[in-house]
């Protein structure tokens, strides 16, 4: 059950009162008539019969023209005239948006967990909350994003890759294993996501599986070279240096030109037992 | 790529080859090693010193199909070996067998997994074409040819056949290798498979409201029977003009019965007729289900289930006054590859007596405060396995709609499985099935083995049916420790069917497509499974195979169903 909209209406219009003096100040106070130039049609409407529709209608051509910061304006302004609009949660995501393409990227944070608290679901919501929490470093909040991302898509490759990151920023090796051997749609494990899972093995101490891992998303993409000599510390820390040897000497042979594994592969060389 | 049937003229070749190798290594390694030691010129090693210093340890090779520990049913047709290789450039297959029979060799240069031909009819905005994902598209292949399939099958029947892939490079160089073994079974599968082939075409209407299938493309679900020893499987029935839903085949193979929605979409309509080569649905075979509207106002017709002997049909109804709204869970989503959640939330469990048209509450299974479903016959016909769950209003007020697949926002009902005594349609006492009930996950889909030992049933988070989460379990048909099957795959596992002979159980799966597939899993006789086994070509790629049932009868026993289904059915009155 979502909470009452009426508890979110104050914050989501003091945001956007607060935006609008900002965007305004940075615009040189008036962005309508210089940088943010709408259509005759529109400037018309606005003229005659200001609205918060009217507004919202300018706010998505202005996005649509990619002027993120004038559509936030125009978001802004439409919040502040009527906070408590029928499709508030979908414009309070719109603002948000429109403050997130334009850079201001903690404005934006503030006002798409206030879509979210006023009840908008739509993945795109998580994803891009999630990417601008991710930027902001707040990445406990950024997991909380990604997985109400993957819950909608469990596929989502992008969340799953980002998720497993800040999961394992933050030392939580269970909670990487938990995402990413979950039941999936395909196999379709990405090079990262074979990165990870392995260090996460490999930070519980299964070292094997984490090998096992890693040799997996080897033979699903052959050229990675980050995969291949992450695989060979893996097997050192085995103690199965011929194995590492092998790894790296077919590394090298298909990049002969990369340097970490041409030092790679001679450290691995000058290793007891690896059958050099 | 074919098999290696002069076991002694190879050996002698062999041997020949062997001590030929040896000799010019040995004096081709020293040359070189002299070469590299006088000159330090390692550019100047040739290919064959090459092979001396290739790595000594073999990277494994990621096999991915089929699992270790595979039974294939005999006769089925040549698989498609699947694996991945970070290292070879090309690939030996030598397949050993236990019964010391001489080995299989075979070379392949690599063919990369492709999928098969689209349905273009089933192209839609809806839905997406089928990819490869990053697995697949780096996935190789080998498909033995069918005599070299044929042999393989005959001598890994007494013991488990060996099949090693050795990767290369430069095409001769060793640098992986992995194994895996497999056997094939002494039971045969026996028995067609019957399946619904439906697009995945999710519609928004007019009004916003997705249906799961535009009326106009209901011509394009098929329905189709797949011998497991042809390549193909065959068309029986297709351009309906109504909706069919689930079928059930008696298990004496000799009665088949089908909900079919009615011309005018009416729920109400179930049709039983004879198995024939030749079969046609008319007007006269339908039973209604409510005309007088006294068990339910709606069909509610659920999972109807012919008895064994096909004297009855066995089905979930709403209870009195009830609507499918009140009854049914429902959401369809947009989302093409789970784009249905359905379940009954309100039911009883009812009995239609052919020989006297009559629809009768089964007394232990008709109790208004649960929802009584998926009521299947045990062999005999003496009792009933059937999923119940307290009762509830399929949507509470205030509800939230859920968006996709396993949202929190869906109704939330957990099944327990209970079996009750059919006793002549008397019923009886229901009792819950240890094991597969008050585990706190819902236990739906029971199927009964043939010979009545065993219960498989599907478990999930929420609900039934198309569940992402559904994984097989199987226990005593008395009930007891559930054993989950290996042969669950990571991605739904539902719909499943025991075989006549109780060996063979089909299921679908999503695991490696959105466009579900079917896979079989051999079970012995202690109840064990073993990895699942694809079956191969059963529809387009970009089409869904569901609703799987084995049917008793010879493998082309079933050619086609006309189905003639009048805007007024002469129906058989079902009501008491």
């Amino acid at each position: 059950m979502r909470p009452s909209l009426s508890g979110w209406v104050r914050p989501i219009a003091r945001i956007a009162a607060l935006l609008t003096v900002f965007l305004n100040l940075r615009t040189g106070l008036a962005p309508a008539e210089t940088q943010c130039a709408p259509p005759d049609q529109m400037k018309a409407q606005l003229a005659d019969k200001p609205s918060a529709a009217a507004y919202n209608d300018l706010g998505v051509w202005f996005a649509g023209q990619k002027q993120y910061a004038c559509a936030a304006d125009a978001f802004a302004t439409s919040l502040q005239m009527e906070p408590r609009q029928k499709d508030l949660p979908h414009i309070a995501f719109m603002f948000g948006v429109a403050l997130d393409f334009s850079g201001d990227q903690k404005e934006a944070i503030g006002a798409l967990q206030e879509a979210e608290q006023l009840g908008y679901r739509a993945i795109n919501l998580h994803v891009i909350l999630a990417t601008a929490l991710d930027s902001a470093h707040e990445t406990k909040q950024a997991e909380n994003e990604w997985r109400a991302a993957l819950e909608f898509d469990p596929e989502l490759s992008s969340g799953l890759d980002a998720l497993s990151n800040d999961l394992l920023a933050d030392g939580d090796f269970k909670g990487v294993i938990a995402a990413l051997e979950q039941p999936r749609l395909l196999g379709q494990r990405t090079p990262q996501q074979s990165l990870n899972l392995a260090a996460a093995y490999a930070g519980v101490g299964n070292e094997e599986k984490a090998a096992g891992v890693l040799r997996d998303g080897l033979n699903t993409s052959p050229d990675s070279l980050t995969l291949a000599n992450k695989l060979a510390d893996s097997l050192v820390q085995l103690k199965r240096p011929d194995e590492a040897l092998t790894v790296l000497q077919l590394a090298h042979e298909q990049h002969p030109d990369d340097a970490q594994t041409s030092t790679h592969l001679a450290t691995v060389l000058a290793l007891p037992g690896s059958g050099k | 790529m074919s098999p290696d049937f002069q076991p002694e003229l190879r050996a002698k070749l062999k041997v020949l080859a062997f001590f030929t190798l040896v000799a010019s290594a040995a004096f081709i390694a020293g040359f070189a090693t002299l070469q590299i030691r006088s000159f330090g010129l390692h550019g100047l090693i040739p290919p064959v010193y090459a092979a001396q210093d290739a790595p000594r340890i073999l990277s494994p090779i990621s096999i991915d199909y089929p699992e270790d520990g595979s039974i294939f049913p005999p006769g089925i047709t040549p698989p498609t070996f699947l694996w991945r290789d970070a290292a070879g450039t090309s690939w030996s297959i030598d397949v050993k067998f236990a019964d010391k029979s001489p080995a299989i060799h075979a070379v392949s240069r690599g063919e990369r997994m492709h999928l098969g031909a689209i349905d273009p009819d089933c192209v839609a905005d809806s839905n997406s074409p089928p990819q490869l994902t990053l697995q697949q598209a780096a996935t190789w292949t080998w498909v033995p040819d069918a005599a070299t399939w044929a042999a393989i099958q005959s001598h890994s029947v007494a013991g488990a056949a060996t099949m090693v892939i050795t990767g290369y490079r430069e095409g001769h160089v060793a640098y992986s290798q992995s194994r895996v073994l497999f056997t094939t079974s002494k039971d045969p599968v026996g028995a067609p498979i019957f399946y619904r082939d439906v697009p995945l075409m999710p519609s928004a209407g007019v009004n916003g409201v997705v249906s799961p299938l535009a009326p106009t493309a209901i011509h394009l679900i098929h329905w189709r029977l797949r011998d497991i020893t042809k390549p193909e499987s065959h068309t029986v029935l297709k351009d309906m003009p109504t909706c069919g839903n689930c079928h059930s085949f008696s298990g004496d193979g000799k009665t088949f019965g089908m909900d079919i929605d009615g011309p005018a979409n009416d729920k109400g309509l179930y049709a039983v007729v004879p198995v024939q080569k030749h079969m046609t649905v008319q007007s006269k075979d339908m039973i209604h289900w409510n005309p007088a509207g006294q068990i339910g106002t709606t069909r509610v017709g659920f999972m109807s289930q012919v008895s064994p002997d096909g004297r009855y049909v066995l089905s979930t109804f709403a209870g009195p006054s009830l609507k499918l709204l009140d009854s049914y869970y429902v959401t369809n989503f947009l989302d093409y590859r789970f784009l249905q959640v359905f379940y009954p939330t309100r039911g009883i469990l009812a009995w239609y007596d052919r020989t006297t048209g009559l629809r009768t509450p089964l007394p232990g299974a008709d109790d208004s405060k649960y929802v009584q479903t998926d009521g299947v016959w045990s062999p005999d016909g003496k009792y009933i396995v059937f999923a119940r769950a307290e009762a509830r209003d399929p949507r509470p007020p205030g509800q939230v709609r859920a968006l996709h697949a396993l949202d929190e926002n869906e109704t939330q009902i957990q099944y327990d499985l209970y079996r009750i005594p059919f006793n002549n349609g008397k019923g009886g006492v229901a009792e819950p099935i240890v094991g597969a009930s008050g585990n706190g996950m819902s236990n739906n889909f029971p199927k009964i083995s043939p010979d009545g030992r065993w219960l498989v049933f599907v478990q999930c988070k929420n609900g039934q049916l198309m569940r992402p989460d559904s994984q097989l379990y199987i226990i005593p048909a008395q009930g007891g420790v559930a054993r989950r099957l290996r042969a669950n795959t990571r991605l739904m596992n539902s719909w499943h069917s025991f075989s006549p002979n109780g060996r063979w159980l089909v299921f679908s799966s999503k695991a490696r497509s959105p466009y579900t597939q079917m896979y079989l899993t051999h079970i012995d006789e202690n109840g064990n499974d073993s990895p699942a086994i694809l079956i191969d070509n059963a529809t387009a790629a970009n089409r869904a195979v569901n609703i799987p049932e084995f049917v008793n009868i010879p493998g082309d026993g079933i050619e086609d169903i006309q189905v003639h289904v009048a805007d007024e059915p002469t129906v058989a009155d079902a009501h008491k």
